[in-house]
């Protein structure tokens, strides 16, 4: 009797085991060999209409300001919060086509993915909205599908957007916040949150609106305790991520042009 | 001969000793720039490319025709051209992404080596063949073709395709509720009701108030309404430079893909020379500018051969940018290199502010236009010849079904046909008498042209016949045969045949022969 279940113990461990890679090999074969690289699609001379777009896409990612200035508003790029072209997980990935068409509460609609990269446009990089049929869309629309390829449909990829950060059971404090800011954060972007050469502004006319994901203090506090400061993540606390993100929520940037219109109107004309 | 071409090649700047008043001309020039600007803007749109392309067309196409060209015409982005690089294009790439453009400039540079070719092989003659009739209706087909794409913004249908022209009318109209957006649709009717306001009081300008009044009411909507409601399409942030310099990517991949642009390449070259042309055709009779066809034909050519590497696309002459500069007082190229200049200058400044340009009032703007296209005064001054009118019409009905590069073929095709038959149409006048039958032939007989004849013959048979042929302006071999065939055949039945022929027609003497049948009297 004991040897009986020894034996289908076994049988299910070597069962297991030998089935595991099997059962792993599709999604990995898929991710790794599936498709080009991007580095390999930069050497190509010649490209499809569809590679051409993503190529277009992920230069459009990693360099907003030559590639797609006709939409922006502000001085930063894609890559400034989707780290590493959207490639780094618990940065704001970009590998999430498989989740949309999806309900988002923020204008309460069903949303493509089209809508959701327009509206990156509009809110986080303060721009205004492009077309639909934007080429510039369509292109980042592509990057996205690239980087999707080997992803669940309608799963939720590992490392989506930012970390939800558990409750410290303290209210953030901008003034602890403030501090955090100065010692951890204001080498790279400043004193007055102005930014410098390839680090962004978080504050100020050429940072993101109020409208922007990244002004939602829980959001931003999960950004900052998982990537910040860049290449040292998640060295903060939680209670420190969270104080600086509603430092940086009290201050002066962009209006949210849906609210204030005239504001914005002028601000587009002024800038 | 080579002598010839290289004077034709290089810029003469003859114009230079004529240069009287160059205010006049600058501030001709200026004009332009300010017209050219919004029509840059919307042919780009048309090309299917970004609007700093159609800027950049505006100043360097027109700079590079004007520099080599000898005549106040105002060249750039030309409408058919823009309309046929959209058509040409859009089923090779999507709207306006990288490989797009890359085709775009490689059809360029075809475009541009065509009207090279046709310049070595003095094409401009050709063009002369083209109906006026086919010209108008070529012009009226693309202003109907305008008017259905500026419904596109106008009404932001932005992903909204449709083969045929009703079938978009008919979607829109029976699903004006999901499809039109009201707020675009106010801003194009704004754009177009101050144009139409706006040329009565300066017939001249009025394109210019239309934008205004499209840009103004498009801050209204933009100050009541936010753009997630709206949803509406602006120009954006334009990254304009002063050197675009790029270089076309050709390798053997496009090459192989790029043969199905060829024949758009050679549509797009002959409608912009024939574009051109006439123009610069009109200006030669109308002014007393010292002007080259060949020259004029080598500046569109070498302009748009270097309109890729400078990111733009090909153009044309510009009618009314053309007629603008004349009623201006211009007289010389001087106006277009000045016309350049004040784009670059202008968009420079203006860039931030057209930011906001809702693409409704570009759009409202670009339906004036094909609306001017169709001239009602044309149709009724082609009415009065019915071959000229079947032309127009016929034309016109292609281009609006089968679309420009068809209707392009059409338009040929009927004028070289007319063309045809008039001349294969002899005046014939019969004078009968007791000894025999006396025949005048007026016009060139030819093979097309002998059935005529041969009837005549035929219903006079058996009576000994003389053929005038002093006023026949051209007698080819088939009619010399035709002569002998007759006679022998008359001989036969006792009639004799006599042509009178006058001394120039000494060689038809030569191919006759010594046909003993006929009898030849030289006059």
């Amino acid at each position: 009797m004991q040897n009986m279940t020894l034996i289908r113990k076994l049988i299910t461990v070597v069962s297991l085991i030998t089935a595991t890679p099997v059962l792993l090999m599709p999604s990995v074969v898929w991710a790794q060999q599936g498709q080009p690289t991007i580095e390999q699609l930069l050497q190509e001379p010649f490209l499809d209409d569809y590679y051409s777009n993503v190529v277009y896409g992920y230069e459009i990612i990693t360099d907003t300001q030559n590639n797609a200035s006709r939409y922006v508003g502000n001085s930063l790029n894609c890559s400034n919060c989707h780290l590493q072209a959207g490639t780094q997980k618990e940065a704001l990935p970009l590998n999430v086509a498989g989740m949309y068409p999806k309900w988002r509460a923020k204008n309460g609609k069903r949303n493509g993915i089209g809508l959701r990269i327009r509206e990156c446009f509009l809110y986080s990089m303060d721009g205004i909205m492009p077309p639909e049929d934007a080429p510039e869309v369509l292109a980042i629309s592509a990057y996205v599908s690239y980087l999707s390829q080997g992803q669940i449909m309608g799963a939720e990829p590992e490392g989506r957007g930012v970390p939800t950060l558990p409750d410290t059971g303290y209210d953030p404090n901008p003034a602890n916040g403030r501090a955090v800011y100065l010692e951890q954060c204001a080498s790279c972007h400043g004193v007055q949150g102005e930014g410098m050469v390839g680090m962004p502004p978080v504050w100020g006319l050429n940072s993101y609106n109020k409208g922007a994901g990244m002004n939602d203090i829980r959001e931003a506090a999960g950004f900052i305790w998982a990537n910040m400061p860049l290449g040292n993540g998640k060295s903060l606390s939680h209670q420190q991520a969270l104080d600086v993100s509603a430092y940086l929520n009290l201050q002066i940037r962009p209006s949210d042009p849906r609210d204030s219109k005239f504001l914005k109107l002028l601000e587009h004309l002024i800038n | 001969m080579i002598r010839q071409y290289l004077s034709e090649a290089t810029p003469s700047f003859a114009w230079k000793n004529r240069l009287g008043n160059w205010r006049t001309e600058i501030f001709a020039g200026f004009v332009g720039a300010i017209l050219v600007i919004p029509q840059g803007i919307t042919f780009a749109y048309l090309a299917g490319l970004q609007p700093e392309y159609g800027l950049y067309c505006a100043i360097f196409v027109t700079l590079f025709c004007s520099i080599l060209g000898t005549s106040s015409m105002m060249s750039g982005p030309n409408t058919a051209v823009a309309i046929l690089i959209g058509t040409a294009v859009l089923p090779l790439a999507g709207r306006g992404s990288p490989v797009y453009i890359d085709f775009v400039f490689l059809l360029c540079l075809m475009v541009g080596a065509i009207q090279l070719l046709f310049w070595l092989m003095r094409g401009a003659r050709i063009f002369q063949y083209l109906s006026p009739a086919a010209i108008s209706g070529i012009s009226a087909g693309a202003g109907f073709l305008i008017i259905m794409s500026s419904l596109d913004s106008i009404l932001d249908l932005s992903t909204f395709k449709t083969t045929f022209f009703y079938e978009k009318i008919y979607v829109i109209i029976s699903d004006a509720r999901d499809l039109v957006n009201p707020y675009s649709l106010f801003i194009g009717l704004c754009t177009i009701a101050g144009g139409y306001v706006g040329r009565r009081f300066s017939p001249r300008y009025f394109i210019i108030i239309a934008v205004t009044a499209g840009y103004l009411s498009g801050l209204l909507v933009a100050f009541i309404w936010p753009q997630p409601i709206t949803e509406l399409e602006y120009l954006g942030r334009m990254p304009l430079e002063w050197l675009p310099f790029s270089v076309p990517t050709i390798n053997m991949e496009y090459l192989m893909i790029s043969t199905k642009l060829i024949p758009y390449a050679i549509t797009i070259a002959f409608i912009g020379l024939a574009q051109s042309l006439v123009i610069v055709r009109e200006l030669k009779m109308e002014t007393d500018q010292d002007i080259n066809l060949d020259k004029e034909v080598y500046a569109q050519g070498i302009a748009n051969l270097l309109a890729p590497f400078f990111s733009s696309f090909a153009g044309a002459g510009s009618f009314n940018r053309t007629k603008a500069n004349q009623s201006l007082g211009a007289t010389t190229p001087f106006s277009g290199i000045a016309s350049a200049g004040f784009v670059l200058v202008l968009i420079t400044f203006l860039g931030p502010i057209l930011t906001y340009m809702p693409m409704a009032a570009m759009a409202g703007t670009l339906f004036i236009v094909g609306a001017d296209m169709i001239k009602w005064r044309d149709i009724k001054h082609y009415a009065k010849v019915r071959a000229e009118l079947v032309i127009y019409l016929a034309t016109f009905i292609s281009i609006m079904f089968f679309g420009l590069a068809t209707g392009v073929v059409v338009a040929v095709f009927l004028s070289v046909s007319v063309f045809m038959l008039r001349i294969s149409q002899l005046e014939l006048t019969v004078e009968s008498s007791d000894s025999g039958v006396l025949l005048k032939v007026k016009g060139a007989l030819f093979y097309a042209s002998l059935a005529h004849l041969t009837e005549r013959f035929h219903s006079h048979f058996g009576k000994n016949m003389t053929v005038d042929l002093q006023f026949t302006t051209h007698i080819d071999q088939s009619a010399v045969d035709f002569f002998i065939r007759e006679s022998k055949h008359m001989a036969a039945h006792g009639a004799r045949l006599t042509l009178l022929i006058n001394d120039k027609q000494g060689h038809f003497l030569k191919k006759l022969g010594a046909s003993s049948d006929i009898e030849l009297v030289a006059l």
